[in-house]
């Protein structure tokens, strides 16, 4: 996939008060392209999260068109989501969505058995990298917040993408630990030229972004 | 696999499942066990060489009232009856239509007595022989009597009159002296009897002697025929009751015993094979119920299964193979029930009527199989649907 466009979309909540909205994106013409970094800024209650879920196929309350490679999204089946999922945008999820009977690694594995993108040494590096190491074996409900935000990054990483979108990523993460996330991102961004949209309500993962656009 | 599994058998509840393999078990047992019990009892109610009856019927016009009244078949009638849906084949009995006089000599005193012919064609005779032909005026005539004769002295007459018991091989080596007379002519010819029937109740000879014979003596060339061998793909059948009274024709009892015995196994059949079908309808519904509290119990997880790549198939993998083995199980236990079971009651039936039930328990594992393949199908449909609908909530 090499560009994601958004045609006039709106979310139909916003739909009564058309004339108010002032945004980058809704009822714009955007478009997003493989390899470069968008940020999106957005004030709570703007639809930040609505625009991650009609960009990975869980909500599908819009007008306007969204086009994946000017193909409409709208009328995708459930098995072409999952082969999207499985292989063109990963996404980090604001709540994570990790499952807490499973350990830390299960948590990657789950994903990475289906994919057979990462091995398990790529993930115990990534483990390491993100300072985690001695978290491999521990059920992910025992992890900090902060903790398992790494994990679902490196979930998130484990599989070929063309576009990885970053909900709120460090938002319980120091300085120090954003700062590997972003090189981690970075690296894999080179080996796979994937492109990134950021969102962010308030401290964001510090990087080169190509657009900044406000929601 | 694992990992998926390890996730999802959370809430399974094993007294759930307990309760629909029980039920699944009971219900599967009893159709088995019916359908078995089916095939093994049909044959000796219908074969060749049957319990009570089998496929053939003696069929007459009942006599209503002393003297001589028509109790002849119109040929009209005949052929109308042989159109019959249920008729496979029908022969009509002739009759001799000249006196028939038969002596004996026994102990030195020559018995003697009034008789009567009756034929068919050979293909309804049950007897097999080789001297079932007749080649003129100087060869033997062949007889059949019915076995029921045989026993009548043997069992009723000989044992209260302190007279010996004769056996098959006996009467079968004395010759009989027939004297046939009408149209003017008298001859004597030499008989034997030949075999006996369990069938064809009359004194039976060949076709091609009865008719050299009605012939000879005959006064008319008149063709009466008071009964008919109906052969019929099913004396169980209700429209052969129905054809016969609407006719006013009576069947011979040992047929119509046979006919509602029949019947009454096809009914008893019916109605145990239902019990077991609403048994396993039961069955079917307390797992699909509780696959649904599972998979709703699971709901967060296996939608968020879905958002990370997981496709509906996989998520539902770790249900299919619960129901299929769960469905495995019932079948593998219902069957070496039925087996067992089966066993149980081919010892009774070869005890208490004296046969062997041949045949194979095929019946039952082919049925078996294809209801477990149904259900373990139905229930693969009933946990995809269930899935998807999840797997699409947003």
């Amino acid at each position: 996939m090499k560009t994601i466009k958004l045609q006039r979309v709106l979310p139909r909540i916003f739909a009564d008060r058309k004339s108010d909205i002032s945004s980058d994106i809704w009822l714009s013409d955007v478009a997003f392209e493989r390899g470069r970094s968008y940020l999106i800024e957005a004030d709570s209650g703007k639809g930040k999260s609505s625009l991650c879920s009609y960009l990975y196929g869980q909500r599908n309350d819009y007008e306007g068109t969204i086009l994946f490679d000017d193909s409409d999204i709208s009328s995708l089946s459930l098995d072409e989501w999952s082969a999207i999922r499985r292989g063109s945008i990963s996404i980090l999820f604001q709540d994570l969505k990790l499952f807490a009977e499973l350990t830390a690694l299960e948590n990657v594995e789950i994903k990475s058995q289906i994919t057979h993108f990462s091995d398990r040494a790529t993930i115990e590096r990534r483990f390491e990298e993100l300072g985690i190491a001695d978290k491999l074996n521990t059920r992910i409900d025992r992890l900090s917040f902060g903790q398992q935000q790494r994990v679902a990054l490196i979930r998130a990483l484990s599989q070929p993408i063309d576009f990885l979108m970053l909900d709120e990523p460090i938002s319980h993460l120091d300085e120090r630990n954003s700062a590997t996330m972003r090189d981690m991102i970075l690296a894999e961004q080179r080996r796979q030229g994937f492109g990134i949209i950021a969102t962010s309500i308030g401290r964001h993962i510090d990087m080169n972004y190509d657009k900044v656009l406000k929601l | 696999m694992k990992l998926i599994w390890k996730l999802l058998r959370q809430h399974i509840s094993i007294g759930e499942f307990a309760v629909f393999v029980v039920a699944g078990i009971v219900g599967m047992l009893i159709m088995l066990t019916g359908v078995q019990l089916y095939s093994d009892i049909r044959p000796m109610l219908t074969g060749e060489k049957s319990l009570i009856g089998n496929d053939y019927m003696i069929v007459t016009k009942p006599v209503k009232r002393v003297g001589i009244s028509s109790t002849n078949f119109s040929t009209d009638e005949v052929e109308a009856f042989r159109r019959e849906e249920f008729v496979i084949d029908l022969g009509e009995f002739l009759s001799s239509q000249y006196e028939v006089y038969g002596s004996v000599m026994f102990n030195g005193r020559k018995l003697s007595t009034m008789m009567f012919f009756e034929a068919v064609d050979d293909k309804f005779v049950d007897v097999e022989t080789d001297r079932w032909h007749f080649d003129g005026i100087t060869s033997s005539i062949p007889i059949i009597i019915p076995r029921n004769y045989l026993n009548l002295y043997n069992f009723g007459f000989s044992q209260t009159q302190g007279l010996p018991q004769i056996t098959e091989a006996l009467i079968k080596s004395v010759e009989l002296d027939i004297r046939l007379s009408g149209n003017g002519y008298s001859d004597h010819l030499p008989a034997r009897v030949v075999g006996f029937s369990d069938r064809l109740n009359t004194i039976l000879v060949p076709m091609e002697f009865m008719q050299w014979a009605n012939e000879r003596y005959a006064d008319s060339s008149a063709k009466e025929v008071s009964r008919l061998i109906v052969e019929v793909k099913n004396p169980g059948a209700p429209e052969v009751m129905t054809y016969l009274d609407q006719m006013g024709y009576q069947a011979e009892e040992k047929a119509a015993e046979s006919s509602k015995a029949l019947f009454l196994l096809q009914v008893s059949v019916a109605v145990i094979i239902f019990i077991g079908l609403v048994f396993s309808i039961l069955s079917i519904f307390i797992l699909t119920l509780s696959i649904y509290l599972l998979i709703e119990k699971n709901s967060e997880k296996l939608r968020n299964l879905a958002l990370i790549c997981y496709t509906p198939q996989h998520i539902a993998k770790p249900y299919n193979l619960i129901t299929a083995s769960l469905n495995l199980a019932i079948f593998v236990v219902s069957i070496v029930a039925t087996l067992l079971i089966r066993a149980k009651y081919l010892g009774y039936i070869s005890e208490i009527f004296g046969i062997e039930v041949g045949g194979t328990a095929l019946v039952a594992i082919v049925t078996g199989i294809i209801l477990s393949v149904a259900i373990t199908a139905f229930n693969v449909l009933i946990i995809r649907r269930k899935i998807r609908l999840i797997s699409s909530k947003r």
